[in-house]
């Protein structure tokens, strides 16, 4: 069974994170990894740097450019992820943009994905219908888990459109935003998270974007099955070095 | 697997595979009708001088395309009357379509009445069999036969015949095919022109099925037909129902923006097609833009390169370039979306401008997104946008230009999905931005129909020029050219300090397919496709992609693309300067550079889309001139 799907069937909320590959500096991918693990986090989100990411606020940006400066390529994150189920046993999953996804292959990508032990894959700019028609058989035959975004503008319909295209969980965007803008949730997204709770939808739901303390994690927790925090990561990794993992998470989960 | 070519059955390739199959479209008629036909460029017209038929020509034949051979078609007339034909419509060649018999052949052949030699084709009429030893006696006085269906009448009767039965030919004398040929054919004449049957077919001869009234050619399917025939795939070169041009175009956004992009697919044409919508788009064009443009004919240019150059004069626009048509289109579509707040991304500032203007005009809030860097180097035009009303935001990210302008700018429709509505200033993004920043743009090459046609007669130039950043300018300029063959579109992109200097903006060279800023095109970027950042010395054509169907018409080779560098563009925007008192901007200059490239012919009728004035280049032409 594919790890994520594996670690959603166990009984516990969910924390996920996220952290920008080749940063702070370019061999820190794997101790990032190994220590995230190690200190009681679910699932990770590995960032592939990209030149243009729209999707991401200023933290995020900043990390991707430096990842770049530093030499992360695709390439080079796949040479570093080699061996990688040696040491590790969570789920992995990688997020990035479609250019540089598009540029190595999809599939030679999805391939290699499977070689190395990435169980998914997170493309906030490759669209459910593109995915669909063009690139979901792909992700099937090497076993990866595609993961789309619902925000509180989707509808209902899309949403259960996706629902139905999705095999893992789906990323449910807390607010109308890039990552990093917000923080804390108001009146608005409670209820949206109640709205789609009340759906019922055949995969779970980890919420991301405006999560970064015990707070923000506990209260997202309550109405998915898991929370994913990011740029609150990153901003403690260029603050504090990559040593001090644990006090993150402790922070987080305590 | 590997194919066995020595056990490959072989097909009976006819002389046609190597040369084109000749085309020739019979019983021309109206005057209009003959010159939209002729600009398909057929190898013959037919035009039938025998009086008892619907499509009878009794008028002049006007001006046609050279190479295009006029046949006169006679049934059983007077051999004086035909040469007079000849020489009062200067025939190229006689269709013989009656019982005219091989002396009345010969003697068309010997008269020293002509004027210049003709082609004799001589007419044979098949129905289920023929017997082939008739034309032996034809075989030295004409030089093509042509076989047509037995009916009642001599020709047109509109239904083939077998032509299984052309298996016997015993002749090798090149024939036209003739006799009911319609689109619907096209599969049958491929089969036939890989049979021994055609061996010696030379032309295909059409006539009433492609007709919608005698005499009167509908000219969309004749193209169709032709374009099949030479199996050139039928281009569209429009965006398709998915927001593609060809692989091309599409929607690559984060599901952040899918409800806006969506709401602004399902309703921009129903929107641009609302009678209300159109009245105040054209009066505000009008009234405010100052349209229509003038179509300038730009003598002493013209004299210099030995052709004729018109000039598209878009500078003379309010806010002097051809971006205000964009904005205007696109705050009466804001609005009509009930959308309150503007956004929009700008580089030169040209297009800053022109937006910040529809939102003082219309009374709404204007954010401009500006790179750090372009903000500095375009004062004027951020002073503009400030006295307009604007507010203008810097973009600190990545290389601070245009680029990271765009990806701030959809970072904040992200982050305002509700009210909020993105006027993106070029043909590029998510579609269905690039089709409607075109059709908005599309009032450039609509004028240039009829303002050519009056003073040219013709509302098709040789050529359409422009030149192409993400490509707006140059979307509105070829728009209802795309589909007219005998129009050469001609695309000019900047080369920077020259296409292997690394200095460079030349996307249709130093591109490849990739997605940028919500579509898939044509970009430059790096192996691991990280985009990289482009250089020219024109801040509006240094955007590192193109618009998805600019991609489309390169890859196509419907566009001739070329690339300009810095110092060619700079010359031509002083040589304009000084032949015709017209200071074009930087990015326009780019494009009067190609006649330093390239020479047209004396006769050729270029049409240049001056696209922006150069006041807000005069600091680097100064810098660059010394002046």
């Amino acid at each position: 069974m594919n790890r994520i799907v594996s670690k959603l069937n166990e009984d516990k909320k969910l924390l996920s994170i996220y952290f920008t590959a080749g940063y702070p500096e370019i061999n820190d991918t794997v101790s990032i990894i190994q220590d995230l693990e190690k200190n009681g986090v679910d699932m990770i989100e590995i960032g592939l740097p990209f030149s243009d990411p729209l999707a991401d606020g200023p933290t995020i940006q900043d990390s991707s450019t430096a990842a770049l400066k530093n030499g992360m390529t695709t390439e080079v994150l796949f040479k570093q992820l080699e061996g990688i189920r040696d040491t590790v046993s969570i789920p992995l999953i990688i997020m990035g943009y479609f250019n540089p996804m598009f540029q190595y292959g999809v599939e030679a990508f999805c391939k290699k994905c499977q070689e190395l032990g990435v169980d998914g894959l997170i493309i906030p700019d490759l669209p459910v219908d593109v995915y669909h028609n063009e690139y979901q058989a792909i992700f099937e035959k090497y076993g990866l888990i595609n993961v789309f975004l619902i925000t509180p503008q989707t509808s209902d319909a899309r949403i259960r459109y996706i629902d139905s295209i999705s095999n893992g969980f789906i990323y449910m965007v807390s607010s109308a935003s890039t990552t990093g803008a917000k923080s804390g949730f108001g009146d608005e997204q409670t209820a949206y998270f109640e709205r789609i709770g009340k759906m019922n939808l055949n995969n779970p739901q980890v919420i991301g974007f405006g999560i970064s303390n015990n707070e923000t994690f506990t209260q997202a927790t309550k109405y998915a099955k898991g929370a994913i925090i990011g740029s609150a990561f990153v901003k403690h990794v260029t603050k504090h070095g990559v040593k001090t993992i644990d006090s993150f998470t402790k922070s987080i989960l305590n | 697997m590997k194919r066995d070519t020595k056990h490959t059955p072989q097909q009976v390739l006819s002389p046609l595979e190597k040369s084109k199959l000749k085309i020739k479209v019979c019983g021309m008629k109206y005057q209009d009708n003959i010159e939209s036909v002729a600009a398909l460029q057929p190898d013959y017209l037919g035009f039938i001088f025998y009086k008892e038929t619907p499509r009878h020509f009794d008028t002049k034949i006007p001006e046609i395309p050279e190479g295009i051979k006029k046949v006169g078609v006679f049934v059983n007339e007077d051999v004086s009357t035909v040469i007079e034909k000849i020489n009062e419509f200067k025939l190229d060649a006689v269709q013989l379509h009656g019982e005219e018999a091989p002396y009345y052949c010969s003697i068309l052949r010997s008269t020293n009445l002509l004027s210049k030699p003709i082609e004799i084709i001589k007419v044979f009429s098949i129905k289920d069999e023929f017997n082939f030893e008739v034309l032996e006696a034809f075989e030295n006085v004409c030089d093509y036969f042509l076989f047509d269906t037995k009916g009642k009448l001599p020709g047109g009767n509109g239904y083939r015949f077998d032509w299984s039965v052309l298996n016997d030919y015993p002749s090798t004398k090149p024939f036209f095919l003739s006799g009911g040929i319609g689109i619907d054919q096209i599969d049958d004449i491929k089969n036939f022109i890989v049979s021994k049957a055609s061996k010696y077919c030379y032309a295909i001869d059409v006539n009433s099925k492609f007709e919608t009234e005698p005499g009167l050619k509908n000219k969309s399917i004749l193209r169709e037909f032709i374009n099949k025939l030479h199996n050139k795939k039928t281009m569209n070169y429009n965006v398709d129902d998915k927001g593609y041009y060809g692989e091309f175009g599409g929607a690559f956004i984060p599901e952040m923006l899918h409800p806006n992009v969506e709401e602004l697919r399902q309703n921009y044409l129903k929107v641009m097609a609302e009678p209300d919508f159109q009245k105040e788009f054209d009066k505000l064009l009008k009234d405010y833009v100052g349209r229509p443009s003038p179509l300038y004919y730009a003598k002493r240019l013209s004299k210099k390169y030995n052709t004729k150059i018109y000039l598209k004069r878009e500078d003379l626009n309010h806010t002097g370039a051809h971006k205000i048509n964009n904005t205007i289109g696109q705050i009466l579509m804001a609005q009509r979306l009930g959308k309150t707040r503007i956004i929009a991304e700008t580089g030169a500032g040209q297009h800053g401008v022109a937006t910040a203007t529809v939102c003082a005009l219309m009374g709404m809030e204007c954010i401009v997104y500006m790179g750090e860097i372009d903000i500095a180097r375009q004062a004027p035009n951020v002073a503009r946008m400030k006295m307009l009303g604007a507010k203008v935001v810097p973009a600190l990210s990545g290389s601070r230009t245009l680029k990271d302008a765009t990806n701030e700018a959809i970072r904040d429709w992200i982050n305002n999905p509700v009210d909020t509505h993105y006027i993106i200033g070029s043909a590029i993004g998510p579609h269905p931005y690039p089709d409607m920043v075109t059709r908005f743009q599309a009032v450039i090459s609509e004028e240039i129909k009829w303002q050519l046609k009056e003073q040219e007669g013709r509302e098709n130039p040789d050529y359409v020029v422009a030149c192409i950043g993400g490509g707006s300018n140059a979307a509105g300029t070829y728009y209802h050219y795309l589909h007219e063959p005998d129009v050469g579109i001609i695309a000019v992109e900047a080369a920077g300090l020259g296409i292997d200097s690394g200095e460079s903006a030349a996307t249709s060279v130093l591109g490849k397919a990739g997605i940028i800023h919500g579509c898939k095109t044509l970009l430059m970027q790096t192996k691991d496709g990280q985009i990289t950042e482009p250089y020219s010395i024109s801040a509006g054509l240094d955007y590192p992609g193109v618009g998805p169907m600019h991609a489309h018409l390169s890859k196509t080779g419907r566009a001739e693309f070329l690339s300009i560098t810095d110092s060619d563009a700079m010359e031509a925007g002083l040589e304009l300067s000084k032949l015709e008192g017209i200071i074009p901007a930087i990015e326009t200059s780019h494009a009067f550079a190609i006649f330093k490239h390239k020479t047209f012919k004396p006769d050729d009728v270029v049409v240049m889309s001056l696209s922006g004035r150069g006041d807000k280049d005069l600091q680097n032409y100064i810098d660059y001139f010394k002046i």
